[in-house]
């Protein structure tokens, strides 16, 4: 008896309670847009704009053709060095597999090296290597990337069926088979995880790698926003990035997973 | 067997020392073709290194960017666990800090709260711990839920029958609990904070190593920037092997001891 009326009243407070809470975080983003525009009439705008002002300025963003080019340009850049980070994070990974004597020098000497590398730094030694352009801003971009599909690759590698694997081994010699028809497959959900990490963390320091190297994308606009005292649009590239990223992860890495899973 | 295991685990240790001169001999030949300002040798650097050491303000700039970092650190570590625990015995908050809170400030990008808080606080200490603090606050929830939600109800029921004192609940139980995930949340946080705190410092503060990289940068002093890398590599890399593994070891062993 006593379990069920305890089940019966988390059926209801989960019913209600989704309503409930739903509604409580929709208040809060209410709730926090208001009180932003409360401390916005009461500052200068220069300092905190409002969120009538940064909306102005995010649909600029977006409908400008200009602006509109940064944008893409920025998507682009982010979008290539996810796939080269993980083809490479792949090939480190897989390495100590095919040729053990590797295995010290990825996991040891190039995983922590490039682990406890500061981003900046890489952004600012990419401007004196490279000089501004495409090339630098995707060299920081991978560089920072790679250890952490590396770090996910390899995980994924540890957990991987080694039965299945031997399986495969007793039925073909072939090297290549054995990879594209059982290592692969298996492997894929933790290539999924990788690419959606590499994505996320792609659009937090694609900022920092347009700093210096770019002449263009989201980074110059808002570098160039802030040298103008033009709150308004720090806050609305910022506001752009977060947009971007949800819907790409909404409309290419979710569908993506939902892909491998079938399969 | 084991004698195979520690032949080959001999051998792939000589390659990895192989790999290491062999990459100090390429940087050191490669330095030699190009101009000094874009790739320094190893031996300049090196020097540069025992340099920044044997300066009390070069030193300082690093006990700065320290401090920073560890300011952040404790004041996210307690905000987070806050919030994190907020959704807990409140449900009512729960959509409120996990779906819409954690995800903006997860996905906001740290350079932008430096940029702002550059225009809101200017260019001094607070903006530093203000942008690192914001960009660790996201970890430590993360963190925390995750092991909120692993708690044992057993354990948890249990407690509610020996007693009603939900303070006492809580200090006895549910902290213990929680340890390996609190430990996770300030490790995960001190490596994320140096690299944020270097951007921090670079565009929002007047010291920390942050700071000496912008001025190197300006200077187009190469060696003083790569010795500025080379201290964090260091440091995070030292910290991570000698302090952090250690404690989770010894975390790990005693709770398979329980």
């Amino acid at each position: 008896m006593l379990t069920f009326k305890k089940s019966n009243n988390q059926n209801n407070s989960s019913k209600y309670g989704w309503l409930a809470d739903n509604l409580l975080g929709w208040i809060l983003v209410v709730g926090a847009v208001f009180g932003w525009w409360a401390i916005s009439q009461t500052i200068s705008d220069l300092v905190m704009p409002g969120p009538i002002a940064v909306g102005k300025t995010l649909a600029e963003l977006f409908f400008d053709p200009i602006f509109l080019d940064d944008i893409l340009i920025s998507t682009i850049r982010v979008i290539g060095s996810v796939i080269i980070s993980v083809l490479l994070g792949m090939v480190l990974a897989l390495l100590p597999r095919n040729y053990p004597i590797t295995e010290i020098i990825i996991q040891e000497r190039i995983k922590p090296f490039l682990n406890s590398f500061p981003s900046v730094g890489w952004a600012i030694l990419a401007v004196i290597w490279f000089g501004s352009s495409n090339f630098s801003v995707m060299f920081v971009q991978v560089a920072i990337l790679t250890p952490f599909c590396l770090v996910n690759l390899t995980e994924g590698l540890k957990d991987l069926n080694q039965e299945v694997i031997e399986m495969g081994n007793s039925f073909s010699r072939n090297k290549y088979k054995i990879f594209f028809k059982i290592t692969l497959p298996l492997l894929l959900p933790y290539i999924i995880a990788a690419i959606r990490i590499a994505y996320g963390v792609c659009w937090k320091i694609a900022l920092v790698s347009e700093l210096f190297g770019a002449e263009d994308g989201i980074g110059v606009i808002m570098l160039r926003a802030q040298t103008t005292a033009n709150a308004s649009m720090v806050f609305a590239s910022c506001f752009a990035i977060v947009i971007i990223f949800m819907l790409g992860e909404k409309l290419i890495i979710n569908p993506l997973a939902k892909l491998a899973e079938q399969k | 067997m084991d004698n195979l295991n520690s032949a080959a685990r001999r051998k792939k240790r000589r390659a990895a020392h192989i790999f290491t001169i062999a990459f100090i001999v390429i940087w050191a030949i490669y330095s030699a073709l190009v101009e000094a300002y874009v790739m320094p040798g190893p031996w300049p650097v090196l020097i540069r290194f025992f340099e920044f050491f044997s300066d009390m303000s070069f030193v300082m700039h690093m006990i700065w960017s320290l401090f920073h970092i560890l300011t952040a650190i404790v004041i996210s570590f307690f905000t987070g666990l806050l919030l994190a625990i907020l959704p807990f015995y409140l449900s009512i908050t729960k959509t409120a800090i996990d779906h819409r809170l954690t995800p903006f400030l997860n996905s906001y990008s740290g350079i932008g709260w430096t940029l702002l808080a550059v225009l809101w606080f200017g260019i001094n200490d607070l903006t530093v711990v203000f942008a690192i603090t914001m960009v660790l606050v996201p970890f430590t929830i993360i963190n925390i839920r995750e092991g909120l939600v692993q708690l044992d109800r057993e354990i948890l029921e249990m407690s509610k029958s020996f007693s009603r004192n939900k303070l006492k609940t809580f200090r006895l139980i549910i902290i213990p609990s929680l340890y390996p995930y609190l430990f996770a949340s300030i490790r995960i946080s001190f490596g994320v904070s140096w690299k944020v705190a270097l951007t921090a410092e670079l565009f929002g503060g007047n010291k920390g190593l942050g700071y000496l990289l912008n001025l190197a940068r300006q200077d187009f002093d190469t060696p003083l920037i790569l010795v500025v890398i080379l201290i964090i590599v260091i440091f995070v890399y030292s910290i991570e092997r000698f302090f952090f593994k250690p404690i989770q070891n010894n975390l790990a062993a005693h709770n398979a001891n329980i």
